[in-house]
């Protein structure tokens, strides 16, 4: 029998030669694969059983067409997501494809787990040039978007029927949008309302930012605009609140996880076009159209267009060559298009957007970023780090605002408190 | 029980005799008794009503679902949530994902049962230098949350190429890392009568002797309290699944679960209710076979001598 000392000893050894074996056979990777050697590449993306199923279509064609390659991928739930990520990068274990999130592209890229794509052979000609920038940080581009989002109001026009109120058009000033919401909220006896108080949802607040001009966040990751100009944007439904135009938090919160919009409680709802599936899903409607948001300078909706998602690689990955290969399929092969519709949100890439057919929601979705297009300006560079921090206390912010808990002023002083600590602490 | 009731305890409490002038009547006593079971109906009723609600949500379309529903009859019932749910998720099939959440549930038992075991029989009944300082280091780690140990213990299992495997989510389990278990074991061996150890070594039994045929036998209620303990653990245990496997070929189910929920596309909430439903059917299988031994384990308890 060995005595504890010498077993302590064993074990101590025995992990050791185990991890140089193991840093052994990942010191000798083979860089490019043949049809009988195929290289193996780790794709990893969030989403539902439905993007699940897309996914495997698509790394299927993929291996056909390209015999030397092989993609093991690998799926979670968007919160699982991120924490799983956040292991794996301290750990040096990123796989070495993965598809993006804008709100942490910069948070990653700036830590060096991010391969700076500019240098790999992916073809981005397809792409719009104003929708580059929101994957580029200081020159280096770290993610690719696959597709496209852009803001708008969506509403139910056959509610809208019902309650005997116009269909707007999309060409409207903020008065004319709350007077419509008014009219709904009059109109909807209690039952329907207009909408969620505009006020708290953060984009919508950047966009009317980008209708006067002035940028959300300076270059050097400061805030560009002042408490004066949150505190008008917050007082614009001063009006509203408590009145049917809007509904109450209390209804929001009961109806959570469901948004209003998808529990059928209200008939209009401002959020990015992608949204579209899941609406339809919870509320079971059977259609939703979307038009621009609301703004008082009629050439200037500030609207951008948002990559949905990026296609992003380790910085450690051993095989840049196939991984620059699965990005670029992904990104403009047209038969990608057709198996993934718009479930990413309209493919980014002119190639791949013009060899699918959109049919349905799907068509109203391409056809609303296409009425746009004449407005679109460039996109904001991705977001600062912590952005979904400050997205969040907007958020909750706005519905205690909307609660009566405080008032606009006090609302203000709290959210800039909030945001100029964060900014602090990861400056 | 019944006799082994002490005979401390106030006469009110006792069931009252029949000869006793102060009975109440026979009605009296059925009014109460009416009252008794009204009332503990209706506690059981709010505390079963989510498992209700659950249980209906999986016969309704998704639309049906939350948000302003609040009816638990839908005129729309369908099995059309557990067709989608029994449909798989990317090409795996859920069959797939129950063998693999069994697999992992199973060898958490096999594996708590067997290291926890002998690790507090040698805490509680054998002398070695150290044993103390040891004890409280393996009660420290109750303290440690397991959010701290989490990146230290992936970079490890990493370094050794065990991620994707069933490895870092096991060995723990058979390394006896679950100190509340062992805990559990050793508070349980040491109101064991020391003299049945004893009787035993006079005649001759070594430790392992004294392990299998004292111990393990008188030992069953913490057993059996911990086997389900470490099944259900393991059974709804997300987080450890989420950092270690890749493959969704090895997925558990509630990684499985959580796909059918997704805030950035569309939610299956119907799929997904459907789904715990079916996964709740083991746990609850589990619990009903095994708690009859509980309730035995805590009554043999107390037969002493």
């Amino acid at each position: 029998m060995i005595s504890r000392r010498n077993f302590l000893t064993t074990v101590a050894l025995g992990t050791a030669s185990a991890a140089a074996l193991a840093a052994c056979g990942q010191s000798a990777p083979a860089q490019t694969g043949s049809a009988e050697n195929p290289v193996t590449i780790n794709y990893t993306w969030w989403g539902n059983d439905d993007r699940a199923e897309r996914t495997r279509k698509a790394i299927a064609l993929f291996e056909s067409k390209n015999p030397d390659i092989k993609v093991n991928g690998n799926f979670t739930d968007f919160a699982g997501y991120w924490q799983k990520r956040a292991t794996e990068a301290a750990g040096g274990g990123l796989p070495d494809v993965m598809q993006w999130d804008l709100s942490y592209l910069r948070d990653y890229g700036q830590r060096n787990q991010l391969m700076d794509l500019g240098a790999l052979k992916i073809d981005t000609s397809g792409l719009e040039k104003s929708l580059l920038p929101s994957g580029q940080i200081r020159g280096k581009t770290y993610g690719i978007p696959t597709s496209t989002n852009a803001f708008a109001v969506y509403y139910d026009p056959a509610k809208l029927k019902s309650l005997g109120v116009a269909e707007p058009d999309g060409n409207w000033t903020y008065d004319e949008y709350k007077t419509w919401l008014k009219e709904v909220g009059a109109k909807g006896n209690g039952t329907l309302f207009g909408s969620t108080d505009f006020t708290g949802i953060w984009w919508q607040f950047n966009i009317w930012l980008r209708q006067k001009n002035i940028e959300a966040f300076t270059e050097d990751g400061k805030l560009g605009f002042n408490k004066d100009d949150l505190k008008t944007w917050w007082n614009m439904a001063s009006d509203l609140r408590g009145t049917p135009a809007i509904v109450s938090e209390e209804r929001v919160t009961q109806l959570a996880p469901k948004s209003p919009f998808g529990s059928n409680v209200t008939v209009a709802e401002n959020t990015w076009d992608n949204f579209m599936a899941g609406y339809l899903a919870d509320s079971g409607a059977k259609e939703l159209k979307v038009v621009p948001v609301p703004s008082d300078d009629p050439d200037n909706l500030g609207l951008f267009l948002k990559p949905s998602m990026l296609m992003v690689a380790s910085a450690k990955t051993k095989f840049k060559d196939a991984s620059a290969r699965f990005i670029d399929f992904m990104i403009n092969d047209p038969e990608v298009g057709q198996i993934f519709k718009t479930s990413r949100g309209v493919p980014a890439s002119k190639k791949q957007r013009d060899g699918t057919t959109f049919e349905g929601t799907d068509k109203v979705v391409v056809d609303y970023e296409k009425s746009i297009e004449k407005y679109l300006k460039d996109a904001p560079e991705p977001p600062i780090v912590g952005f979904g921090t400050l997205e969040a206390s907007f958020k909750r912010i706005g519905s205690d605002l909307n609660y009566g808990k405080l008032t606009v002023d006090s609302a203000a002083d709290a959210w800039f408190k909030e945001a100029e600590d964060l900014i602090k602490q990861n400056a | 029980m019944t006799t082994m009731a002490t005979p401390t305890k106030p006469a009110a409490e006792a069931p009252a005799p029949v000869y006793n002038p102060k009975s109440e009547s026979a009605g009296a006593k059925r009014a109460k008794s009416v009252i008794f079971h009204i009332v503990a109906l209706a506690l059981t009723a709010v505390v079963l009503y989510p498992a209700l609600w659950m249980v209906a949500s999986s016969f309704k379309p998704n639309a049906e679902i939350g948000g302003t529903n609040t009816s638990l009859w839908s005129n729309n019932f369908s099995f059309d949530n557990f067709v989608t749910a029994m449909d798989g998720i990317g090409g795996v099939s859920t069959l797939q994902f129950f063998t693999n959440s069994l697999v992992l549930a199973v060898g958490a038992v096999v594996g708590t049962i067997l290291s926890a075991s002998v690790s507090a029989y040698a805490f509680a009944r054998i002398k070695f230098p150290g044993r103390s300082m040891f004890f409280g280091m393996m009660i420290a780690t109750l303290l440690l949350p397991f959010h701290v140990v989490i990146i230290p213990q992936y970079i490890i299992f990493q370094q050794l190429g065990l991620v994707d495997t069933y490895v870092p989510l096991l060995i723990g389990k058979f390394l006896a890392a679950d100190a509340f278990f062992v805990f559990l074991m050793v508070q349980f061996m040491r109101n064991l009568p020391a003299e049945l150890d004893e009787a035993a070594r006079i005649d001759g039994a070594g430790h392992v002797r004294i392990f299998g045929s004292i111990m393990l036998p008188l030992m069953k209620p913490a057993l059996i309290s911990t086997s389900i303990f470490s099944f259900i653990w393991s059974w709804n245990d997300f987080l450890g699944p989420l950092l270690y496997l890749n493959t969704p070929e090895k997925y558990p189910l509630p990684l499985a679960l959580r796909l059918f929920v997704d805030q950035t596309q569309s939610s299956d909430y119907g799929a997904m209710i459907a789904m715990s439903v079916l996964a709740l059917l083991p746990v609850l299988v589990f619990f009903l076979v095994f708690q009859r031994y509980i309730v035995e384990g805590v009554s043999t308890q107390g037969l002493k001598g």
